[in-house]
């Protein structure tokens, strides 16, 4: 494009005594060895499942005809049903309750469970961590059938099972949110001579009131969806009628009733949202 | 040294605030409390039926049961854990899939039509995460039978929205510098995807990836109960079989399984960043 | 010797109803030339700089890089004039997780394929050329460290190196020193004079700091508010006609 007597640019660099390779050993190898090690699994996961990759071809025409076929029109008279909207508010009262139970534990629990803070690094760190992770790892619905082989069926149930879910997972959050406190006003603290239910009520505790509340809301929300499964294994609520519906393959009462429970899930996403938006700003 | 007198009116705006803080904070617990209590009321005490459960004792002894480990299950739980590991794996990479049109029509500034795609997409993702992997799960075993591809479908579906809405939030927060830097030395525009644009957002995606794969194996760890295969399949049986040893058992590998996740987790993010 | 490049009644405007950014700008830059475009922030020198390689069209104008109409160049041809005019930024304009020298070979792109530069399959000699670069911009010992490892003066070296790899024919320098401290600012702005003269290539600089511009420079341009105050040999600046470019920031 560009030629002319001053523009053949003549670059009077020595040449490079360098070597450079782009594969390095033995890094490089093992990148490599990762990569196709990862690939090889998951092929093998393929053959191992019987994933019959023939029948995604054309699924989401067949799950558009099902839908349209067999779960619309919504049987939206059955979610009208009193007895129905008396679970729906049931589920939220579970949601609540069990959200509240769960994030009372779970402060304590965070508190012991942060390594900068934990007033026993020893004993109450391992045993802190070991529950919050245990009871996180535990699926709710588990913790919602041992809670019923124990207690019978009912709410109570479910409330327990919302509580080790929340318990969890609002321990890891507030866990991540105290590791990263400004440690100042807690050195502060302990040079008074305070005890350590002090440093954290005054060192801590103001700290992370406000994300804290954040996350509150964000958990309320999360066991509300939740909620809406649990009685799918007796722990009363909503998921309750599911099942029943889904076993009698009713399936358009099975689909009014997932559409109310993305409607109520939609719903509380957004209030949620809104009251986080709300909390962040009054800070 | 003198002690200075407060100003009077400073005083007394300062406590006057203070008091409308403290009323307000009062209402809002008063409010949390009745609440708790209706609740607690119609949710406990009136839908429980105490007889049934018995004394305090009776229901530790109910729970005692399943202080017991049954060791000889740990072999038959290496397969099914295996299943759940990889219905988990499968159903994250495609639900990594599905998120390349979702996140290419959720970011802002990459959506090809943002009046329609854009809201579209942020529905979608909404939607795919609002919906409890049990009612997914529910709907995939209709839609395509028993068996692992339920499964996965389920996991991909769930995860979808979160993967989608991380992706979609890393290409907004995309760098231009080095887009210029690339288009100035000559390179065409797949050049500059390649080397300006998928440096800054692969690693990001990768660690959001990974993250909702640890996630997937909690996940995946129960849709057996549904009829998705993996460890809740063994979980149904020792429940059915009254083997309260054997449900053990069977939260124990949970535990192992999801211990694992997060170890491997942990080390590959820390490989990609 | 006919100039390099003329630049003629240069008018940009970023929107229909936005302010003129430049209102009508020429200026010729010499094959030995190290032009130095002066003036306060936002007088338009980086939109300036940035219509010669086209990453900003101008709205009404000429600019004849050696004869070919930079503005009527289509897409590909463009490519093809871009990969011979490098650009060295004010914040370096690295790709931060890439290695230096993918860095630095990310220079070749515009000579190499779509496949190649996918698998980042460079040629020997372009490796080559590479370390040489990196040796002669004094980087050898951090070849295989990430980019966003490096301090800022490394980093602009590496940036200086990158745009040698593309074989220019002219420099683009947008702000070299504004992200360094002083010292090192100094250095950069030597380096890049040493090399265009190593490279026989002419060197078109924005630049904010004056003394620097009237230590290194054999030509000025005083940019202020899209119009151009000041044309000539470095000689010829002097006190009042500084004054006057930077009138508007003293106010």
């Amino acid at each position: 494009m560009l030629t002319g007597p001053m523009l053949t640019a003549s670059p009077r660099i020595p040449a490079s005594t360098m070597e450079w390779r782009r594969f390095k050993y033995p890094q490089s190898l093992y990148r490599y060895f990762g990569l196709l090690a990862a690939l090889t699994f998951i092929c093998y996961s393929v053959v191992y499942l019987n994933i019959p990759l023939e029948r995604f071809i054309g699924l989401f025409g067949r799950v558009g005809d099902l839908l349209a076929n067999r779960y619309f029109p919504p049987d939206m008279d059955y979610i009208a049903d009193p007895d129905y909207l008396a679970s729906v508010l049931d589920t939220i009262k579970m949601g609540y309750l069990g959200a509240l139970f769960g994030m009372l534990l779970a402060i304590p629990l965070a508190w012991f469970g942060s390594w900068n803070v934990s007033p026993s690094r020893r004993f109450l760190y391992p045993v802190a961590r070991f529950l919050t992770m245990s009871t996180r790892a535990v699926h709710e619905t588990i913790w919602a059938i041992l809670f019923v082989t124990v207690l019978g069926y009912g709410m109570l149930a479910g409330v327990l099972a919302l509580t080790m879910f929340c318990i969890g997972f609002a321990g890891k959050l507030f866990a991540v949110e105290i590791e990263a406190i400004n440690m100042g006003p807690v050195e502060a603290m302990r040079a008074t001579g305070a005890n350590e239910l002090q440093v954290f009520a005054y060192g801590v505790f103001p700290q992370v009131r406000v994300a804290f509340t954040g996350i509150g809301i964000y958990t309320w929300d999360v066991a509300f969806r939740a909620a809406t499964v649990v009685g799918f294994f007796g722990a009363g609520g909503m998921g309750w009628y599911l099942k029943r519906n889904v076993l009698e393959i009713e399936t358009h009462r099975v689909a009014a009733i997932m559409v109310s429970i993305i409607a109520l899930v939609l719903v509380s996403e957004g209030v949620s949202a809104w009251a986080r938006v709300r909390v962040a700003k009054a800070k | 040294m003198t002690v200075h007198a407060a100003n009077p009116e400073l005083v007394e705006r300062i406590s006057a605030a203070r008091a409308r803080k403290k009323t307000s904070r009062t209402l809002l617990a008063i409010v949390v409390l009745v609440l708790v209590a209706i609740s607690v009321e119609t949710t406990i005490v009136a839908d429980t039926d105490w007889e049934r459960m018995g004394s305090l004792g009776d229901v530790l002894q109910n729970a005692a049961k399943f202080f017991a480990v049954d060791w000889s299950l740990f072999p038959n739980l290496i397969g099914p854990a295996l299943e759940t590991i990889m219905v988990a794996t499968l159903g994250t990479l495609l639900g990594v899939i599905v998120c390349v049109p979702a996140t290419w029509f959720g970011a802002l500034n990459i959506t090809p039509f943002k009046p329609v795609t854009y809201p579209v997409a942020r529905l979608m993702m909404t939607l795919s995460r609002s919906i409890h992997e049990i009612v997914w799960a529910l709907f995939f075993v209709a839609a395509v039978g028993l068996g692992a591809l339920a499964g996965v479908l389920a996991i991909a579906m769930r995860s979808v929205g979160f993967i989608a809405k991380m992706s979609a939030e890393a290409i907004e927060d995309l760098d231009p510098k080095p887009v210029e830097a690339i288009r100035a030395v000559g390179g065409s525009e797949f050049q500059v995807f390649i080397y300006a644009i998928l440096p800054q957002v692969l690693p990001v995606i990768i660690g959001v990836v990974i993250f909702e794969w640890e996630i997937n194996i909690r996940r995946s760890s129960i849709l057996g109960l549904v009829g998705a295969g993996g460890l809740g399949l063994v979980f149904f049986r020792q429940m059915n079989t009254f083997n309260y040893a054997g449900v053990t058992s069977v939260i124990v590998a949970i535990l192992i399984l999801i211990l694992f996740g997060e170890i491997v987790s942990h080390f590959t993010r820390k490989a990609v960043t | 010797m006919p100039p390099i490049l003329q630049v003629k009644d240069l008018k940009v405007r970023y929107s229909l109803t936005g302010p003129e950014i430049l209102k009508g700008i020429s200026f010729d830059v010499g094959a030995e030339d190290f032009l130095a475009i002066i003036g306060p922030s936002g007088a338009g020198k980086s939109t300036l700089i940035r219509c010669i390689n086209r990453l900003v069209m101008p709205t009404s104008g000429e600019i004849l890089l050696n004869g070919t109409d930079v503005l009527k160049l289509r897409p590909r041809a463009l490519r093809k004039l871009r990969r011979n005019i490098g650009m060295i930024f004010q914040e370096f304009n690295l790709i931060n997780r890439m290695s230096v020298i993918d860095n630095v070979l990310s220079g070749r792109l515009g000579y190499v394929g779509n496949f190649r530069g996918l698998f980042r399959l460079f040629s020997k000699e372009d490796i080559a050329r590479a370390l040489s670069m990196l040796e002669r911009v004094g980087l050898s010992d951090h070849v295989d460290k990430r980019a966003d490892e490096l301090s800022g003066g490394q980093r602009q070296r590496v940036g200086i190196a990158r745009a040698l790899m593309q074989d220019p024919r002219l420099l683009l320098v947008d702000e070299p020193t504004s992200s360094l401290d002083p010292k090192i600012s100094r250095e950069v702005m030597g380096l890049i004079r040493d090399i265009a003269n190593e490279f026989n290539v002419p060197v078109l600089c924005n630049i904010h700091d004056v003394g620097l511009a009237m230590e290194f420079c054999n030509k000025i341009i005083g940019l202020q508010d899209g119009i151009k105050m000041f044309d000539g040999p470095t000689g010829k600046m002097n006190e009042r006609r500084l004054n006057e470019i930077y009138a508007m920031e003293v106010l």
